[in-house]
């Protein structure tokens, strides 16, 4: 084994290391209690029963949250802090000629989830802290695509 | 009786046509059995070669590229489309950046959609005529003295799907679509206004094209570098560009008929919605398939310059490459690994924990080779005595270092939890930006500055200007990137034409970027339109090909230090 040799083998020992650091770190985030991706959950098995489950429905151009009391609202809805929420995401057509994929996206809750049309997307969140945060569209969707967005409120 | 006059009208109109098509293939035909004789007297290979030799003027502008069939004609097509295409596109980007500097839409208040359009332009150009296009351009062009070849006879097939290729970018063009480079259905069904614009069926038909126009040229570049290839140059001691490239091609003819085929069922959905739209179909399939190609191709876009790196680092540093067998390795590796991680870019969609920790892994995997090869490259210029810094060498050093930020970004943005924060960001297009601004830019930048004699027909760059152009371009793309990964981080959406006050600043940062790499390509062209109005000054001869003049090939021939040998051009030139 020459010297040439000895250092090729230094890079790749090296770059495993990397990679299973990586690896580790990837295993270890996704078992952590409050992590959740999105899941395909079509007919409703891994809803929890209680009832902080929000509907949610994705539309040419505008985002509509259903509580489990029954209220829609537009771009905007609220939650109580420290409480999990379930949110069950959709597409629909609303008054276009196709429902289309959208992708709704909380950036300071870490969460995204897909809206796709005929299936139904669950994911669960717990906010923390009390105040007003932004969710955005991050599926291109058509004309509007942009101001498809909102404000999520957490109260105490 | 009206109907016979037709009928005799057609058939007269139609024989004088077919006169004039023969009598000007007669003419063809003549003038190239003629050369055909002159270029073997001369030991040429093709008569291609034989009348570029012998009519010294025109080069990069001339029209004979677009009429010889030789292999470095077709290769200068090639190139002289994708810098067309690249200035069309980036001057795109570039009207898209500067629309952006308010977070309500200015530009464009109150058409938000041109700015749509001018994304999917400039994303589909970017990728399908710069990056694809310039690759094969090197290739046509450098491969026929990298392999010594025995044989170009495929120059009219290899031409047929050159203008198939570039009618099908013009398509794309013309279309106006704004449906993204992805083409999802359903919105690209929605032929209005508001989904994917009106004339999005004449991007899915441009595409088609381009995939068929490259899918001809790949299996002739395989072919001429897997059979026409000299006994002097064996497999184990070929250049390590003709890898790159046979690589390359070999990825796009493996991944591109999931997108071809997925582009022909969405076009049946114009007429006839079954596919992905229809009772029990899903919509997700199509980004499935996509994204088995769309993987792929961001790998087929930077190979190729990997490859030209190589041939780039031992001239400047005066060193041969480090490892040949390494810098193999890491290419091939890259060939299967980017076929199995396209499920990164779907985490979200609903496919679960599982899918998304298997697809995280996969794409841990796909650092080995690229670390690889970058270690194989700061291992050559480690062991060099002296680095000369002429202009395509300031642009490899600059592209190292733009691929590992944006390497390593790539990497954090495969994993699950940050996928949920970056995904539909602008930290991936800073992480993109980073690798193509750095790498395929940058590199195929340096390639032409390596072929500048060459393609001027023995004109000089002016160094003072190509300095500013590689400055500019380094620090705008830095700038603008690294304006889109932090702002991209904290959550600011890719895609639109309007965004949420709290993110301006990183916006306007990346303007700022956007701007300086504008005034950087000025440079460019001030460059080349100088070099023109020049007399001729130099040999024509181009740094790639000399350091293949030699009789040894590549990796037993220690490379002289200081100035190349000039050696005088061989038979069947340039």
């Amino acid at each position: 084994m020459n010297k040439k040799m000895k250092l090729e083998a230094m890079w790749l020992v090296a770059v495993l290391l990397v990679l299973g650091m990586g690896a580790g770190l990837e295993l270890y985030s996704t078992s952590l209690p409050n992590f959740s991706v999105a899941e395909k959950d079509t007919s409703h098995t891994n809803l929890p029963t209680n009832s902080n489950v929000i509907q949610v429905t994705g539309e040419q151009w505008a985002w509509l949250f259903t509580n489990s009391t029954g209220q829609t609202t537009t771009d905007t809805f609220t939650v109580t802090v420290n409480t999990t929420y379930t949110l069950v995401v959709q597409s629909d057509k609303g008054s276009h000629q196709f429902a289309v994929i959208h992708d709704l996206y909380f950036p300071q809750f870490d969460i995204q989830i897909y809206a796709v049309p005929g299936q139904n997307n669950s994911i669960s969140f717990t906010p923390i802290h009390t105040g007003t945060f932004v969710f955005e569209c991050v599926e291109y969707c058509g004309y509007d695509h942009y101001l498809m967005r909102g404000y999520v409120k957490v109260v105490a | 009786m009206g109907t016979t006059v037709l009928l005799v009208e057609i058939v007269v109109i139609m024989s004088v046509v077919f006169a004039i098509l023969f009598f000007m293939y007669y003419k063809y035909l003549t003038g190239k059995t003629e050369a055909d004789y002159e270029a073997t007297h001369d030991d040429y290979y093709d008569y291609g070669s034989y009348l570029r030799d012998n009519q010294r003027k025109g080069g990069f502008f001339s029209t004979n590229n677009f009429i010889l069939n030789d292999s470095r004609s077709i290769g200068m097509r090639y190139l002289m489309t994708a810098i067309v295409f690249f200035f069309i596109a980036g001057s795109f980007g570039l009207l898209m950046r500067v629309s952006l500097i308010e977070p309500n839409p200015t530009l464009f208040a109150n058409n938000t959609v041109l700015y749509d359009v001018l994304t999917t332009e400039h994303s589909i150009l970017m990728i399908y005529v710069w990056a694809v296009g310039g690759a094969l351009g090197m290739a046509y062009y450098l491969l026929p003295s990298f392999l010594k070849l025995k044989s170009d006879k495929y120059g009219s097939i290899s031409s047929t799907a050159y203008w198939i290729y570039v009618l099908g970018a013009i398509f794309i063009l013309l279309s106006r679509t704004s449906t993204r480079w992805y083409f999802y259905p359903p919105l690209a069904l929605q032929l209005n206004p508001y989904g994917a614009g009106a004339y999005n069926w004449l991007a899915v038909i441009g595409m088609e094209m381009v995939f068929i126009g490259v899918t001809i040229a790949s299996i002739i570049t395989v072919r001429t570098i897997v059979m026409d290839r000299s006994e002097k140059v064996p497999l184990t001691k070929m250049p390590l560009f003709a890898w790159s490239i046979l690589f390359t091609l070999l990825m796009f003819l493996a991944s591109a008929p999931f997108f071809m085929s997925a582009l022909a069922m969405l076009f049946y959905d114009f007429f006839n919605p079954i596919f992905f739209t229809g009772v029990g179909s899903s919509p997700l399939t199509f980004a499935e398939l996509f994204w088995i190609w769309g993987h792929p191709i961001v790998y087929i876009a930077i190979i190729p310059e990997f490859g030209l790196i190589y041939e780039i680092l031992p001239k400047f540093t005066g060193k041969k490459v480090f490892s040949y067998n390494s810098g193999v390795v890491g290419l091939a590796l890259l060939l299967p690994l980017s076929e199995l991680v396209w499920g990164h870019h779907l985490i979200n969609s609903g496919f679960g924990l599982h899918w998304a920790i298997f697809f995280a892994m996969t794409s841990f995997l796909v650092v080995i080779p690229s670390a690889i090869t970058i270690f194989n490259y700061i291992g050559t210029m480690w062991s060099s005595n002296k680095i000369r810094l002429t202009t395509p060498m300031l642009f490899v050093i600059n592209g190292i270092f733009d691929f590992i930020i944006g390497g390593i970004t790539g990497v954090m943005a495969a994993m699950t939890p940050v996928n949920e924060q970056v995904h539909g960001t602008y930290f991936v297009t800073g992480h993109f930006h980073f690798v193509f601004m750095g790498i395929t830019t940058g590199i195929l930048f340096a390639g032409i500055y390596m072929l500048w004699p060459t393609i001027t027909r023995g004109r000089r760059y002016n160094q003072r200007l190509a300095t500013w152009h590689w400055a500019l371009t380094a620090i705008g793309s830095f700038v603008m990137s690294m304006g889109w990964t932090v702002g991209g981080f904290l959550g600011m959406p890719r895609y639109v034409a309007g965004y949420f006050a709290r993110y301006q600043v990183y916006q306007d940062v990346a303007i700022a970027g956007g701007v300086i790499i504008a005034i950087g390509q000025l440079a460019f062209l001030a460059n080349m339109f100088l070099s023109l109005s020049q007399n001729p000054s130099v040999s024509t001869n181009n740094a790639f090909e000399d350091a293949y003049d030699n009789e040894l090939p590549f990796d037993d021939q220690e490379e002289p230090e200081g100035e190349p040998i000039k050696t005088p051009a061989p038979a069947g030139g340039r």
